[in-house]
């Protein structure tokens, strides 16, 4: 893996006006590095993106790669590829046309441009496309020529916005995997916003969680589903959402239901809220009592609906002939799958 | 993280990075001035010169007849104007000229673009038809329609009076004959105009509303009242603006075909101001009434635009 | 019912058609009849067609060849011009950040309220100070007043149709913003750029008021120079009318060909640019 393409993002900030699109983001990416930026739409992730890809300068702070600061470069003097959410193929242009022109603008050696073509045509597998035009590609296609000619110019930093968003759901999957599959093989840095969860936990080796903003965790994709560090984050990663349950304190120790929870006592936080993953909802036994309002059948498996005193949750099953509307079971958690949260501050409490 | 925003080395690069954000503005900006610049300058010279020029020979007795008597007289050919009845008539003229085509154009053209709506084929055909009068200039089709069909005892239109038992007709001679004759000629060149554009608006209304509306009991009457007209409504009212301003300046047929005769019977402002200044060479007071055409131009329009924005809001 | 409704739909098309093709047609079918057949009474619809009003219209004494080309020349010169200050002003418009650009926008759009009896009166009071009557460069200078805004109005539509990330696009290729342009941009907008240079054109060929007041022996354009065909004393009617067809024909070929961008270039024209004639 090669040690060039550290990106660096300290202390930026950008405004639109008095309005903040992106407040005090510090990141660090390391080399060869899948890193997901991750948020609802309008947390700041494509800000960064294009603040990173030089179209926006930041109001505030400071864009280093390998440690030199290109904050003052324009996207044209950065040494970074792109591939847009819209692809933004130039639709007067042929494939090959199109894959050249990164190179032409280098002024690349009329020689070398062609036989460079065909190699970045070849690994994404479009050798037989070089003659067509973009209006006559399929999506998919379009989409395998906006990464050719990302790919074609070898540069340091590869960014990507959205670029499986406007396939249909067979193909993103085949597409996702390839698109890893293509970034090992390249060892660039790439940096890929999206505000899908699935695509970023599957593809990236890291991840930032953007909302409002602000970046609000860092970290490798089973960390951040593991220990998410808030309340918003964990709401917004794994789907269905993580059940958040209000709990009573009694003696520092939560409760819900009147049930005291298998975990040790919280210090310092007069209110807190209980996350349970609906995979980690442990469905018979003893336990909360709760009475099913939906089942709702996913195939392999299904959610059930469920209703406490006190509040909603949900609960992922195995089966769901086994359970029916109305009906009145328990449920309880493993210690190990409980996250605490403080309900003023929203910040995870760590215990255990 | 806040404490790794302490780390970074805070004001003065914060400061740079400000203006670097400001320095792509700027630089963007000259980019856009230096492609907008000469363009800008050319329309400067070619319509806010001349507008300025226009006010000051309005002030001005300008008679290429007679130069020795020219000189500043101020708003003296204001006042004149004022109470000029020649004025006053050609206003009059230009009301009439203007209100009619307009509403002759918008009916018809309405009324054809929704006939030929219906049309499954062969509207390609319609569509070219209506693009030879609109693309020709009002100068030849002046002077097809005063020749060919006008020419008492020689025009096709006079031909068919005859035939009809109405005797020929001095089209052109005859003062209410000739303005009627100037504005059918305004009528036929530019209704295939209003025809295209509500044709193009009718075509792209949606189907699915129609159904809907039959689904709801709505007869074609009621359609047609309930649904396109307030629809096509934006269409029409900009279609309106579009032909009123043109109407207003009309020249080249009118000028082709009557002159502003006979007498001043077709002489519309437009057409007055031209005369006085390049016929009977008053640069001085035709200047005053070109500024008042202006005048009565941007206060038409001022009030054709509030009735858009009133009913488009 | 049925019936009755295609039986109006067709009486209307039969109207609509003959009413707008009838003149037109007319003039071309007389322009092929010889002097005594055109004054044949009553008119007459099937004669022996001849060209020789063609043949003295183009070749004779009073050859009308000069002022056709008095018209390519006011024409394609006001055309090249126009396109050359209109198409990047037009794209400054459409997409890039301009201080002032809704007052630019609101300029452009409020100079064609301005009438042509308005601008003609000071500018000819100007060009016979400084010598420029009966030029080429007088009228074309002139002819921009009334080409310029319209064609940025109708390149500012077409530019606002190009996608927004190519710009972006280029600029991550590598691509200045002149190489952007050039190379990415106006290769979109060609057909745009077609569509008005044909309207630039066409208005350009059919303007009668600025001609009237600035031609002379020199630059006579068709639309002028069908007037040596009229007289009191005798009016040419076969010569006129082949003159009439010889000053439609490259209109009435470029507006076919336009036919399908023609709603757009006209309202265009004349919403944003106050369609002038």
């Amino acid at each position: 893996m090669t040690t060039q393409g550290q990106v660096r993002l300290e202390n930026v900030a950008k405004y639109h006006g008095q309005v903040a699109a992106l407040k005090n983001v510090e990141l660090d990416i390391r080399p060869g590095e899948f890193f997901a930026l991750l948020g609802p739409s309008g947390s700041g992730k494509s800000t960064t993106l294009r603040l990173l890809a030089g179209l926006d300068k930041p109001t505030r702070g400071r864009i280093l790669f390998d440690g030199a600061d290109v904050t003052a470069k324009g996207a044209q003097d950065r040494d970074v590829a792109m591939v847009f959410q819209s692809y933004a193929l130039y639709p007067h242009m042929t494939v090959a046309q199109n894959i050249s022109f990164p190179l032409e603008m280098e002024k690349t050696p009329k020689a070398e441009i062609a036989g460079r073509v065909q190699e970045a045509a070849r690994k994404v597998r479009i050798e037989h496309l070089l003659d067509r035009r973009p209006g006559q590609l399929s999506g998919g296609q379009q989409q395998r020529c906006a990464l050719a000619r990302a790919i074609v110019r070898r540069s340091g930093l590869f960014l990507l916005d959205e670029p499986l968003s406007n396939l249909d759901a067979k193909l993103r999957l085949e597409t996702r995997t390839e698109l890893k599959r293509l970034q090992r093989s390249l060892g660039v840095t790439t940096v890929y916003v999206t505000h899908d969860q699935e695509e970023a936990l599957t593809l990236a080796d890291r991840m930032a969680v953007f909302m409002d903003g602000e970046i609000r965790q860092i970290g490798s994709p089973a960390e951040v589903f593991a220990w998410p560090n808030s309340i918003e984050v964990a709401a917004f990663i794994g789907s269905p959402p993580m059940n958040l349950m209000k709990a009573a304190l009694k003696d520092g120790v939560p409760s819900i239901d009147g049930r005291p929870l298998d975990v040790k006592p919280v210090s310092g936080s007069p209110e807190v809220i209980v996350g349970v993953r609906p995979s980690a909802v442990r469905i018979g036994g003893d336990g909360i009592r709760a009475t099913v309002d939906l089942v709702e059948n996913l195939g392999d498996n299904a959610i059930l609906d469920l209703s406490y005193e006190g509040g909603t949750a949900r609960a992922r099953v195995d089966d769901a002939a086994d359970y029916a509307e109305g009906q009145t079971v328990a449920m309880s958690f493993d210690a190990k799958n409980i996250h605490l949260f403080d309900a003023a501050s929203g910040r995870r409490l760590e215990v255990q | 993280m806040p404490e790794a925003g302490a780390f970074s080395s805070g004001e003065p690069d914060g400061l740079s990075a400000q203006n670097l954000d400001r320095l792509e503005r700027l630089r963007e900006k000259r980019f856009a001035g230096a492609l907008l610049a000469p363009a800008l300058l050319a329309l400067l010279a070619t319509t806010t010169f001349p507008l300025f020029f226009l006010v000051w020979i309005s002030a001005q007795r300008k008679d290429l007849a007679m130069p020795f008597m020219d000189g500043f007289v101020g708003l003296e050919n204001y006042r004149q104007l004022l109470g000029d009845p020649r004025f006053w008539e050609s206003l009059g003229l230009s009301m009439i000229y203007t209100v009619s085509t307009v509403v002759l154009q918008v009916a018809i053209g309405l009324a054809l673009a929704l006939l030929l709506m219906k049309m499954k084929r062969g509207q390609t055909l319609f569509r070219i038809i209506a693009i030879l009068p609109v693309v020709l200039s009002p100068a030849v089709v002046g002077m097809v329609w005063r020749s060919f069909m006008l020419t008492p005892e020689f025009g096709v239109i006079d031909y068919l009076s005859i035939t009809a038992g109405f005797g020929s007709r001095n089209w052109l001679g005859d003062p209410t004959l000739a303005m009627i004759s100037v504005i059918v000629i305004h009528t036929w060149q530019w209704t295939p105009f209003a025809f295209m554009v509500l044709l193009a608006s009718l075509a792209a209304l949606p189907e699915d509303i129609y159904e809907a509306a039959r689904i709801d009991r709505a007869n074609s009457w009621q359609r047609f009242t309930r649904i396109t007209l307030p629809l096509l409504r934006p269409a029409i009212v900009m279609v309106v603006i579009m032909r009123t301003m043109v109407a207003l300046t009309a020249f080249a047929a009118i000028y082709v075909v009557t002159a502003g005769g006979p007498g001043t019977a077709t002489e519309i402002l437009n057409l007055y101001a031209y005369r006085k200044s390049f016929t009977e060479l008053s640069l001085g007071y035709g200047s005053a009434l070109a500024v008042a055409l202006l005048i009565v131009t941007v206060l038409i329009s001022f009030v054709l635009f509030l009735l858009r924005r009133e009913r488009t809001a | 019912m049925r019936h009755l409704r295609s039986a109006a739909i067709l009486i209307g098309a039969l109207v609509f058609t003959f009413a707008w093709v009838f003149p037109i047609l007319w003039s071309v079918l007389n322009s092929f009849k010889t002097e005594q057949d055109i004054l044949a009474y009553p008119p007459k619809l099937f004669f022996e067609p001849t060209l020789a009003a063609y043949r003295q219209v183009l070749f004779g004494a009073q050859s009308i060849l000069p002022n056709v080309w008095s018209s390519i020349v006011i024409s394609v010169g006001t055309t090249v011009i126009t396109m050359i200050l209109a198409v990047p002003a037009a794209y400054a418009l459409a997409r890039l950040q301009v201080p002032g650009k809704k007052s630019a926008g609101f300029y452009i759009l409020v100079t064609q309220m301005l009438p042509p009896v308005g601008i003609i009166i000071p500018y000819f009071l100007a060009l016979r100070n400084i010598g420029w009557m009966d030029t080429y460069h007088g009228i074309i200078i002139i002819y921009l007043s009334f080409s310029l805004p319209f064609a940025i109005w109708l390149m500012v539509s077409y530019f606002e149709d190009v996608p927004w990330e190519m710009e972006e696009a280029a600029a991550v290729d590598g691509a200045g913003r002149l190489t952007t342009l050039w190379r990415i941009i106006i290769p979109q907008v060609k057909g745009g750029i077609a569509v008005t240079v044909v309207f630039v054109f066409l208005n350009a060929w059919n303007e009668f008021l600025f001609a009237v007041v600035l031609s002379g022996n020199t630059v006579r354009p068709v639309t002028i120079a069908m007037f040596n065909f009229v007289s009191v004393e005798q009016t040419l009617w076969a010569q006129l009318a082949a003159v009439s067809v010889v000053a439609m024909l490259p209109v009435v070929i470029l507006g076919i060909v336009a036919q399908q961008h023609i709603v757009k270039g006209l309202t265009v024209g004349a919403v944003k640019g106050g369609g002038r004639r």
